[in-house]
């Protein structure tokens, strides 16, 4: 296991030789305020825009704050963070959205239309993504089918159970098409079936030159889709 | 006496009018672990709040047949009552998390109460520690990271000490480590004669129950012994349960 997953990781290195870093972070420190520890400390680290990168670590390692840093949420403390060889503090929120798409750890976070429909056209709609109506439309209708939500398509979203929250979630973000996907426990409350439809769809995105960045514990779920597993241990990124 | 009696349980939500759970009848005695598992929507979640006497106490809508913990029937008694019966971990820990500390949140129930103070205090570092939270006691629950705050809603409900114990998918967003925890409090909870319904996905987690329910579409679809039904993998096949990734 160790040659072919070695081998795998070496080509990927060697490319990452000529691929352009997509986000990176220098010094990076963070600190909530008020709190005399940091959780981040001083991280370097470049994300491709390329496969999947999965990102482990306990419980309160940091991993959600590292997430919120990388769209802007939260700003360093101290050190940067470039997005396509921009500083973030230089972009807004709009603009950050556009090319990473989120989806919270908590989806009932992320979630505020009357309709489910709605919910997934509300993007594709306002972030200025150029798109005619029934361009929206269209998107908005393989969406709903991929994820099989179209039965809910005039549901009231927080009415929703977890799991179907959390596929609505993916959904409104997945249909952005976003060079980046930042993924936040994205398999908490699918079930395996759903799961696979998730891994899937990565499949597919990876697949049109597009990258993921994945926080989970699912072991399973990474070792059979992540190309790239970094561990968050103390504050610091250790490459696996 | 049986922990756990549902008997011909329907039930639908007042806002949608959809029924989520169909004609549902399984008792459970003390000192098993049953794991309920089905496809996101399938009722799970309605399932365990009816345990809890949320529904209907709290929820309304259309609640028809029984459900009785500790031989307390949920219609007739108060949610706090029930509670000293079941102890339920949400799926959401932030609907369950309102303290300011970790510390408060635990004794929030035995100072309700009105345990004695000593009680209360070896109750609190109880179960700090056999969580392995002890560092974080003085923390503000909403201030610590997804996986951490479903330990500490597991604390709270740890410290009523209750009979029953119903955790809704509660291992899922937990590291490894966490869910090692977890997985050992229940296996020593079961030794004294606890009962434990836990939601899960992962067959894995699960395979520590006696037994498994499986829900589909509101209705039960089978119950029985662990070992059978999760080596049934033409029938989990079938249902979605498994997939070959």
């Amino acid at each position: 296991m160790f040659s072919a997953n070695g081998f795998i990781l070496r080509v990927l290195s060697v490319k990452r030789g000529w691929l352009m870093a997509y986000i990176e972070l220098e010094n990076v420190t963070f600190c909530y305020p008020g709190q005399s520890r940091p959780v981040l400390r001083d991280i370097n680290l470049s994300i491709y825009k390329e496969g999947v990168t999965a990102i482990t670590g306990a419980n309160g390692s940091g991993k959600t704050t590292f997430s919120k840093l990388l769209i802007g949420i939260l700003t360093p403390t101290k050190g940067w963070i470039k997005l396509n060889g921009q500083l973030l503090t230089s972009l807004t929120l709009a603009q950050i959205g556009r090319r990473i798409g989120y989806v919270f750890q908590n989806p009932g976070k992320q979630l505020f239309c009357e309709t489910v429909e709605e919910e997934i056209a509300f993007g594709v709609r306002n972030l200025g993504l150029g798109l005619s109506t029934d361009q929206v439309a269209q998107k908005v209708r393989m969406v709903l089918d991929y994820f099989e939500l179209t039965r809910y398509a005039q549901v009231y979203p927080l009415s929703l159970s977890a799991g179907e929250k959390r596929r609505l979630a993916i959904a409104a973000v997945f249909v952005l098409e976003p060079d980046l996907l930042l993924l936040d426990e994205p398999t908490t409350g699918l079930d395996p079936y759903r799961k696979k439809l998730l891994g899937d769809y990565l499949d597919k995105v990876i697949a049109a030159k597009r990258g993921v960045v994945i926080i989970s514990h699912d072991q399973k779920f990474i070792s059979r889709y992540a190309t790239r597993l970094i561990k968050l241990q103390e504050g610091q990124f250790v490459e696996e | 006496m049986d922990a756990i009696v549902v008997n011909q349980l329907s039930y639908s939500y007042q806002v949608s009018g959809r029924q989520i759970l169909k004609n549902i009848s399984f008792k459970v005695a003390p000192g098993e672990i049953v794991a309920l598992i089905g496809l996101s929507g399938c009722g799970k979640s309605t399932l365990c709040l009816c345990l809890g006497g949320i529904i209907p106490h709290y929820l309304g809508g259309e609640l028809t047949g029984r459900v009785s913990v500790n031989g307390k029937d949920t219609k007739e008694y108060k949610v706090a009552q029930l509670a000293l019966e079941v102890g339920l971990v949400f799926q959401d820990p932030d609907t369950q998390l309102f303290s300011p500390t970790v510390e408060d949140e635990i004794a929030f129930a035995p100072e309700n109460l009105c345990l004695p103070v000593e009680e209360i205090g070896s109750r609190i570092n109880k179960v700090l520690d056999i969580l392995g939270i002890s560092a974080l006691r003085k923390e503000n629950p909403n201030r610590l990271s997804g996986g951490q705050k479903h330990l500490v809603a597991m604390g709270a409900v740890l410290a009523l000490e209750p009979a029953i114990l119903v955790l809704d998918e509660v291992l899922a967003q937990l590291d490894p480590v966490g869910k090692k925890t977890i997985n050992d409090i229940l296996l020593d909870l079961r030794q004294q004669g606890k009962t434990i319904l836990i939601v899960e996905h992962d067959l894995e987690t699960v395979s520590i129950a006696d037994r498994v329910l499986v829900l589909e579409n509101g209705l039960l679809l089978r119950d029985g012994q662990a070992e059978t039904v999760l080596a049934d993998r033409e029938f989990l096949l079938r249902h979605k349960l498994e997939c070959e990734v």
